[in-house]
């Protein structure tokens, strides 16, 4: 039982940093971003050659991963989302081609293989009579604390204020002179950071390859399909709601059938209430 | 949107010609492979072209039809031994069933949900069949399957065939009624449905068409290779296509089935660039994005026949 609350809770953390930043470039921008899977295997990869390649220490490397692939988010949107911004159809055809060819570039550089990331924590901890890796709680901690951050800099300082000001009427915003360009690159550079960070804080236990970014990146769509599109606070409950369901599945019944919550949760939502958890805008 | 003219005909009926008699000159079971290869895209294309081209609603998992009918294919050959000539029909059943199961809750809405369901469906069903590699055969696929005509120069006929039949079907739905309230769903959704126009009923029933005929194609391919196996679902099919539609001209169909031999047939010769085939693929489709928002195929279709006429 404590197994599944504190498995669970791992999950979720995870879970909402992807989702968390894919719906806050939607919110903000309405870029539907089908490269942030892209965002979560860069950090890995990241991770991956700042460590075991070039031998750079982990704590170091984590903040130097996260910043590159920032850095690699706010380039894309500059250069190829920008141009297009007035075609939806555009900008979800564009996202996806940076997508295939980041997994093809890391495939081709890096081969399909598995690659191991050394852990930031070796020693294991025992809550309540539960063996968990030290690694899975820093993944945990790191979210938790990433999401309070992120909240707080949206809630508390003029920057944040002009977030949430270009979320609601970017028009409006842009006469206010609020540079709504630039809080793109902003938000784009927050989006891809958290996917990265989720990216790297799970490369030690997780399997590092060329095409796992996908994935989680389907479930970020679920999750915030479930919890309304643009909407954090809905994404976070979305997550833990969509984390718990899948580790509860996974020991009730078996791990096999884990991959199909996400998609009755979908369909589900769809059905009873199009707008999910938290969404303000009808989806009608 | 022009209606169909003589030239036309004429264009498609000499491009079906050169077609079919392509491998008995040069009378290569390489050659013939390919062409039967890129028919089958050309199958692909063209359905994608007819939802998505026409409404605008962009399907991201085309290779969830796809796969659908291919495993339909494979399940009937490797566990009930029926005759392979079943499975055709069974495929567009089967891919149809998916097409309501993921369009009957995403394409009433307004939004993204559509797009987002369709790449989700196909990758999640992509990993299921790793997953339950007991049934599925896993990363191997199904394998013995039988050919649906032993002769390989006329199975290639078949499906060129099946080709021709589904870009008129498709062609002459597109220029109908029918096709026009689809173009009118893609300008303006709201204005239909003040209309009185039913926009999620014409949304999903072309949806269904186009996955009976990606799941055709499926089934056809699947006879084919004489094996199925998970890459069918993956992203790269999905993607692939919609770039053969870009090419073609988007909601031109004849364009997309042009776009998808031509294509087939540069990435036989690419064959040599090994892995970064892909990424060919991908920086055409980003050009194409920023240089020709139209295609390349159709338009010039279009300059070349007013020229004649």
């Amino acid at each position: 039982m404590l197994q599944i609350l504190i498995y669970g809770a791992v999950s979720s953390a995870i879970y909402a940093m992807l989702a968390v930043g894919f719906t806050l470039i939607f919110g903000v921008a309405r870029i539907l971003n089908l490269a942030h899977g892209s965002f979560y295997a860069l950090g890995a990869y990241a991770a991956y050659v700042l460590t075991s390649l070039l031998g750079v220490p982990l704590f170091l490397a984590a903040p130097i991963a996260v910043l590159l692939v920032a850095g690699f988010g706010v380039l894309m949107e500059r250069f190829l989302v920008r141009p297009l911004r007035a075609s939806q159809l555009a900008v979800l055809m564009i996202t996806l081609a940076v997508s295939l060819a980041v997994e093809q570039a890391l495939f081709i550089t890096f081969g399909s293989e598995y690659r191991n990331v050394p852990s930031f924590v070796a020693d294991k901890l025992s809550i309540g009579g539960v063996d968990i890796g030290g690694q899975r709680l820093l993944a945990l901690v790191a979210g938790v604390l990433v999401l309070l951050l992120l909240w707080l800099f949206i809630q508390r300082t003029r920057l944040g204020a002009a977030i949430l000001a270009v979320s609601q009427d970017p028009e409006a915003a842009q006469y206010m002179g609020i540079p709504t360009n630039r809080i793109f690159s902003i938000v784009m550079a927050i989006s891809a950071g958290t996917a990265a960070l989720a990216g790297v804080l799970v490369s030690p236990f997780l399997t590092v390859q060329p095409t796992m970014g996908l994935l989680p990146m389907v479930k970020a769509f679920a999750i915030v399909i479930v919890g309304g599109l643009g909407s954090i606070p809905g994404s976070i409950i979305a997550s833990l709601i969509l984390g718990y369901s899948e580790t509860i599945v996974a020991y009730m019944i078996s791990t096999s059938w884990t991959e199909l919550v996400s998609l009755v949760a979908v369909v589900v939502t769809l059905m009873i209430r199009p707008s999910g958890i938290l969404g303000r805008r009808a989806a009608f | 949107m022009r209606s169909i003219a003589p030239i036309d005909i004429a264009g498609g009926i000499a491009l079906v010609a050169i077609l079919a008699v392509a491998p008995m000159l040069v009378s290569s079971n390489y050659l013939t492979g390919v062409l039967t290869v890129c028919a089958v895209y050309g199958i692909w294309a063209s359905s994608w072209d007819f939802m998505s081209g026409l409404t605008g609603r962009e399907n991201f998992g085309h290779s969830l039809f796809i796969g659908a009918g291919a495993y339909t294919a494979g399940f009937l050959a490797t566990i009930w031994f029926t005759n392979p000539w079943l499975s055709l029909p069974l495929a567009v059943v089967i891919a149809v069933a998916f097409s309501l199961l993921v369009g009957f809750p995403t394409l009433r809405l307004r939004g993204p949900y559509f797009a987002l369901a369709m790449l989700s469906a196909s990758a999640i069903l992509q990993r299921l069949c790793l997953i339950f590699w007991e049934y599925t055969g896993g990363e191997e696929g199904l394998y013995g399957l039988d050919p649906l005509i032993k002769n390989p120069l006329h199975y290639y006929w078949f499906v060129l065939g099946v080709l021709v039949v589904t870009v008129i079907v498709l062609t002459l739905l597109a220029q109908s009624h029918w096709g026009l309230l689809l173009r009118a769903i893609r300008g303006d959704e709201a204005t239909c449905q003040a209309a009185g126009i039913n926009v999620t009923f014409y949304k999903i029933a072309s949806l269904m068409i186009s996955a009976g005929f990606a799941g055709l194609g499926g089934a056809l391919y699947a006879h084919y290779q004489l094996q199925v196996s998970p890459p069918l679902f993956s992203v790269v099919v999905s993607i692939t296509v919609i770039i053969m539609v870009y090419v073609g001209g988007i909601g031109s169909i004849y364009g997309a089935a042009v776009a998808a031999i031509l294509l087939t047939l540069l990435t036989e010769m690419l064959r040599g660039f090994g892995e970064y085939r892909l990424w060919i693929y991908t920086l055409t489709l980003m050009l194409i994005l920023f240089f020709l928002p139209n295609g390349l195929i159709a338009p010039l279709w279009r300059r070349v026949t007013e020229r004649l006429r």
